[in-house]
């Protein structure tokens, strides 16, 4: 399957479609069967365009430390929800500093971790600038006694890159729903919207619709100014838009 | 030989009791370490502080710490020959010892903090090279085996003097960029890291070379002097004004480094850069950093160090070598800690904190960190190690030289 033409998976979020239900979150902490208090994936209030536009600033403070709050001063008040999970980066920081290589980026792009190979040193969530990384700190807690979602160990290159029941002492992210992707199908949060804002495919199919939105519909990616060159793009609320 | 030895006693007494009971006790302290290791290694790292957001703690800094702390040994041997810093030629044996010992401990002090230990080997196993840890872990290792090749051959007694101090030369040549390389690497497992405002700046390798080089110096004063109290070794006096103005120099280097960093962030004024800034500053939660690194241990050590008056009472350079370690070690938690507390992306709810427990909230804006008492026993058993293994090598090398014709 890998000999075909190389994928290059990428995912859109638009924000101007987004209306911040967590559902997202909790399909992915339910495929994934994420431990209490582990959130791979979570749904921040942002200002437009905060944290992607050129003159915005990741650091500007919002109006109030709750989330569905409005950024700014009445009336010049503005909201946009931004879920944020692993960014899987072209140049992923946490790859190059992973000192065993249990981090590692696959040649479609998807970032995994190596549960067997993590010796647990966190230097890949010191690294992260997005803060997406949960690590195994004790014994996993689950608020019920049987495991939901996937519910089997998923390996690629004889890698266990996922495992319901997850060892102690690793760390764990977003794995782009790599059990799902390899036999065609979209990641969990990309089928559970309930309003379309996310689109999943192929980067280099010029003809799919994620493609095409990265194109031309002004998406920007999180932190750019770091080079990082996320695969995860999204749609700011105040776009130009062309469509 | 400028050394002066005024007792003839080979072991004095003084090593006997009171040394036994100072070694019983840090084997004490030892054992509790051990038993607190063993007690997170069944609850995991949640026996710690540490949690998602600042996932980082007492490890790492007392492990950039024992890095910094083995500096004052090679340095010191290696200016001896390569600058020619007579005065500091009695004390490089010591230097050595105590480096090996701190870099032998700061190795140590990498594996309580890994959550899974027994997969340590993978490191030389599965190295991926564009990991500074894994270069730091290799410096580390050439460092120690470096150390303990100099002690050799230092008190290597039938070697013949000509010939050893030829190889010496050239080992302290080869020392000296080791030792800098050791502690600019540590320096870059930080000052790399683009996510860390606070960590990237160049000025990451000068100053932990500094601030390696001031505490490195302070443990060897401190060696020197307990061995000056309790062994009743005689060491010139130009050997201790040297000390004294090797730390000074230390001192202000490295606030002048940590001040050009201040001024930098501060004048650009860049919101991501400042967040971490002013928790350090005074007002911020902080704060206590800042003092313990810019007053306890540094105007007032300087001061010690500088005013000739002052600088020419023992107790008062014991007293400076303490309060450098103190203002050392807060740059160290500051750094680690002060990098962490504030996540670049700081939007609502913040970020999720790995763990859960009823009434605590599952995410976090700024980073929360308490060190638990498993941490604070594993790290005060390493320090008790450190003091171990540096008496017990001091008793078995004698490391500080002896003029013994005159006895």
């Amino acid at each position: 399957m890998a000999a075909e033409t190389t994928k290059k998976w990428g995912m859109v979020i638009d924000q101007n479609r987004c209306i911040g239900c967590w559902t997202c979150a909790v399909g992915c902490k339910e495929i994934n069967n994420e431990p209490l208090g582990f959130w791979w994936n979570r749904i921040l209030t942002a200002a437009p365009g905060e944290t992607t536009g050129e003159s915005s600033e990741a650091l500007a403070n919002p109006a109030s430390d709750n989330i569905d709050v409005p950024h700014g001063t009445f009336p010049d008040v503005e909201m946009a929800y931004m879920p944020v999970a692993c960014q899987h980066c072209t140049d992923a920081p946490c790859v190059k500093v992973c000192p065993v290589g249990a981090t590692f980026r696959r040649d479609d792009g998807t970032v995994l971790v190596d549960y067997e190979r993590c010796i647990g040193c966190r230097y890949c969530m010191a690294a992260c600038p997005y803060g997406i990384r949960v690590f195994n700190w004790g014994d996993a807690q689950q608020p019920v006694d049987f495991t939901v979602g996937y519910g089997k160990d998923y390996r690629t290159d004889g890698r266990l890159v996922f495992t319901p029941d997850r060892p102690r002492g690793v760390v764990e992210k977003c794995t782009l729903c790599v059990e799902r992707i390899d036999v065609g199908e979209q990641p969990f949060c990309v089928e559970v919207c309930p309003v379309g804002a996310r689109v999943f495919g192929d980067l280099n199919d010029t003809e799919s619709e994620v493609a095409q939105l990265v194109d031309d519909g002004g998406a920007t990616q999180l932190l750019p100014d770091l080079g990082t060159d996320p695969r995860i793009f999204y749609l700011p609320v105040d776009r130009e838009r062309s469509v | 030989m400028a050394t002066r030895v005024e007792t003839p006693a080979l072991r004095p007494a003084a090593f006997g009791r009171v040394g036994n009971g100072v070694i019983a006790a840090l084997g004490l302290l030892v054992l509790w370490g051990i038993a607190a290791w063993i007690y997170q290694l069944t609850q995991g790292l949640i026996a710690t502080g540490m949690r998602d957001v600042v996932s980082w703690g007492l490890y790492i800094f007392s492990f950039a710490f024992f890095v910094g702390l083995s500096a004052g040994g090679l340095i010191m041997a290696s200016a001896a020959e390569v600058f020619g810093v007579k005065s500091l030629r009695p004390l490089s044996r010591l230097g050595v010892l105590t480096a090996a010992a701190c870099v032998l401990v700061a190795a140590m002090t990498i594996i309580p903090d890994l959550g899974n230990p027994q997969r340590v080997w993978e490191l030389f196993r599965y190295p991926n090279w564009s990991s500074p840890l894994v270069w730091d872990i290799l410096i580390i290792i050439v460092y120690f085996a470096f150390a303990v090749a100099d002690l050799t051959i230092m008190s290597r007694r039938t070697m013949e003097p000509s010939k050893r101090a030829k190889v010496l030369r050239v080992m302290a040549y080869a020392g000296l960029p080791t030792a800098v390389l050791l502690h600019s690497i540590t320096a870059w497992i930080f000052g790399l890291q683009i996510s860390r405002p606070w960590w990237n700046t160049a000025l990451m390798a000068p100053l932990f070379v500094t601030s390696a080089i001031l505490s490195g110096t302070a443990v060897v004063a401190l060696a020197a002097l307990a061995a000056h109290r309790f062994d009743r070794i005689r060491l010139p006096q130009e050997t201790w004004t040297a000390l004294a103005g090797l730390m000074a120099v230390a001192i202000a280097v490295d606030l002048f480094l940590v001040a050009s960093d201040y001024i930098t962030i501060l004048w650009g004024n860049v919101p991501r850069e400042r967040a971490a800034l002013d928790i350090i500053l005074p007002g911020g939660s902080w704060q206590a950093l800042f003092w313990l690194e810019w007053i306890v241990g540094g105007l007032v050590p300087f001061v010690l160090l500088v005013v000739p008056r002052l600088r020419r009472r023992l107790d008062l350079l014991a007293l400076a070598s303490v309060l450098v370690l103190v203002g050392v070690y807060a740059f160290r938690i500051e750094l680690v800690v002060g990098g962490m507390l504030r996540p670049l992306l700081r939007l609502a709810p913040g970020n999720a904190l790995g763990s859960y427990k009823l009434g605590q909230t599952v995410f976090q804006f700024d980073g929360v960190y308490h060190p638990t008492w498993v941490e604070y026993a594993i790290v005060t058993g390493l320090v008790a190690f450190l003091s171990l293994l540096i008496l017990v090598g001091y008793r078995w090398l004698r490391p500080v030289e002896r003029d013994e014709s005159a006895a």
